[in-house]
């Protein structure tokens, strides 16, 4: 996970058992008093909750009566056959493969356009527009796009309307819902990507290029067997942490849709909190937790399966 | 580099150049909307820019709401976890890196695994736990989870096994305690990397709303994201006010990062963080 980390090679001195004598006793115990309390917060907050959810997932649990029965996987086998739930999958998957696409290729695009300018201030500022939505709380985002998407007196629709096209019902009509969303998500964070796609591109050397077009290559050919092939390490950096990041996608949901219209906007993140929190469902709300980790953790390997599969040679 | 083709870079600039434009549409109506008055909206006649300029959407913000009480909330918890997480993943990736103990590998690996753990999956356990603790409702509840970062001490532990073990060496010879180590010696040669730990830091707490959703209801209570949503709730038709509180708020993150902006994309680069 560590593609970004340019500077920490691996090759650290291998730690010497040094502080014979009277320096070690010192040692152990700045370890053990600096070490306690950190570890404890770690524990607390970190290890407890991750084995607690797992529990809490075979057991029936409502906060508020403050009691858990215990279910066995029976958890597990409701979520199967309740079609919330798999709609909400559904929907988590659409918009994590749509989304992460055009993300990719946009940013890629923008990235190689912006890194073609020759003047110093205005690269510098064209990143910077593309960067200043990166920025801001997401909540902020959804709440201006939101009155964006507004039918009666937001821009989209008075844009359409100078043009004679009817209005649309962005956030409510199942057809335009999700893409809704996801053009606002678009816009609040392909600036990263853009970034870390420039100080890609900015690492490859020119000699590649030359070479390249003394061998008469074009420029498809130049972008297709140089750039892409260099590439490969900020492409794979770049995917995995777009995609962890889209399936953990909540505010914008929580705020500009809550899951409707017909839960076409219902993403297992936001279905996760309002079983655990507004319905009080807490054992299944784990259980589904625990599926949702599986399959991040499942989606990511598989991603870095294929990155070095395919790239390594 | 390869012979340039001018109609080519012309069309490159021309879409790049609407593409801004683009990006900033959001900034200007969130700027032209906050300027609109309560009677225009009522009035129902519907237009991108306002007929007169007004700052009643503002003055509502300024004078209404407890503001300024937010953003200090908000401020003063995000102060208080970076500070905390940079001294704790310093601390924990200085002994990680240069130090060995029992479990010391075992305890790593633990610690890098909860990276991957998505919040879904721990937030109900650490509601609850907080709920326990007496916190809910509290502004230590959103400090107190937040005080060590498991990404923090992987970074910090990759950027000190760099230290050379003799630069230690020989201060420790001087007679400089583990302490002083750290803060003279350690702490500079791994600034970049603190600076960049910081900035993140700062921001993803600053900019949290799942978790403050989660734990604190109370409106003098909560931070600016959660205020600008609950804000947004209570005064659903008047937006213009709405969009003041938000350009009362995204005003000052821009000025911020244009003067750092150097850091964040040096920061972004360099350890991948988001």
């Amino acid at each position: 996970m560590n593609h970004g980390t340019a500077t920490s090679g691996n090759q650290a001195i291998p730690p010497q058992i040094d502080m014979q004598g009277p320096g070690k006793r010192g040692g152990r115990k700045f370890i053990y008093l600096s070490l306690a309390p950190i570890l404890l917060l770690f524990g607390v907050f970190a290890f407890l909750p991750i084995g607690w959810s797992l529990g809490l997932s075979v057991f029936k649990y409502n906060p508020l009566s403050d009691s858990a029965l215990f279910v066995g996987l029976d958890n597990f086998i409701r979520m199967w056959s309740d079609p919330i739930f798999l709609k909400s999958l559904w929907v988590t998957f659409k918009f994590v493969v749509i989304a992460v696409l055009i993300n990719i290729v946009i940013t890629l695009m923008f990235a190689a356009a912006i890194q073609r300018i020759r003047t110093g201030w205005l690269r510098n500022l064209m990143r910077t527009i593309f960067f200043l939505p990166t920025i801001a709380p997401l909540a902020g985002t959804a709440i201006v796009w939101s009155t964006m998407f507004n039918y009666n007196h937001g821009l989209f629709n008075m844009l359409l309307g100078q043009l004679h096209i009817a209005p649309i019902q962005w956030l409510s009509d199942p057809h335009y819902a999700l893409y809704s969303v996801i053009m606002m998500t678009l816009w609040a964070d392909i600036g990263y990507n853009i970034v870390l796609f420039i100080a890609g591109l900015d690492s490859i050397p020119d000699m590649y290029y030359e070479a390249a077009i003394l061998d008469g290559a074009n420029r498809w050919h130049l972008f297709r067997h140089v750039t892409l092939p260099l590439l490969r390490r900020t492409m794979l950096f770049v995917s995995v942490t777009t995609v962890v990041s889209y399936f953990q996608a909540f505010a914008q949901f929580q705020i500009m849709t809550k899951g409707e219209p017909f839960n076409e906007t219902r993403v297992l993140a936001l279905h996760i909190y309002e079983q655990a929190f507004s319905n009080s469902n807490m054992g299944y709300a784990s259980a589904m937790a625990t599926v949702f980790l599986m399959i991040i953790l499942v989606v990511t390997l598989v991603q870095l399966k294929l990155g070095r599969t395919e790239w390594e040679y | 580099m390869h012979r340039r083709n001018k109609w080519m870079d012309g069309s490159i600039m021309l879409v790049l150049a609407v593409a801004a434009c683009v990006m900033l549409l959001p900034y200007i109506w969130m700027v032209v909307s906050s300027l609109k008055s309560n009677m225009e909206i009522v009035s129902g006649s519907h237009t991108v820019l306002p007929h007169q300029v007004s700052l009643e959407g503002y003055r509502t913000v300024l004078l209404d709401a407890p503001f300024g009480r937010w953003l200090m909330n908000s401020a003063v918890t995000s102060v208080v976890i970076t500070a905390a997480t940079l001294f704790t993943s310093a601390l924990a990736g200085y002994i990680f890196a240069k130090h060995q103990f029992k479990g010391q590998k075992l305890l790593f690996i633990l610690i890098l695994a909860t990276m991957m753990i998505p919040f879904q999956v721990v937030m109900i356990p650490t509601y609850l736990i907080t709920a326990k603790l007496g916190l809910v409702n509290h502004l230590m509840a959103i400090v107190l989870p937040n005080l060590v970062s498991s990404y923090g001490v992987f970074l910090a532990k990759q950027f000190i096994e760099d230290i050379p073990q003799d630069l230690l060496d020989a201060a420790r010879m001087d007679g400089a305690g583990e302490l002083r180590l750290m803060v003279r010696i350690i702490a500079p040669l791994i600034l970049p990397m603190l600076s960049a730990l910081g900035i993140f830091t700062f921001m993803n707490s600053w900019n949290n709303y799942l978790w403050p959703l989660i734990i604190l209801n109370d409106e003098s209570k909560m931070t600016v994201p959660l205020a600008l949503v609950y804000f947004n709730g209570t005064h659903m038709v008047n937006y213009n006010v709405v969009m003041s509180a938000a350009v009362l708020i995204t005003l000052p993150v821009i000025v911020v990062f244009l003067i750092f902006q150097k850091q964040f994309i040096k920061g972004l680069t360099m350890t991948g963080m988001k």
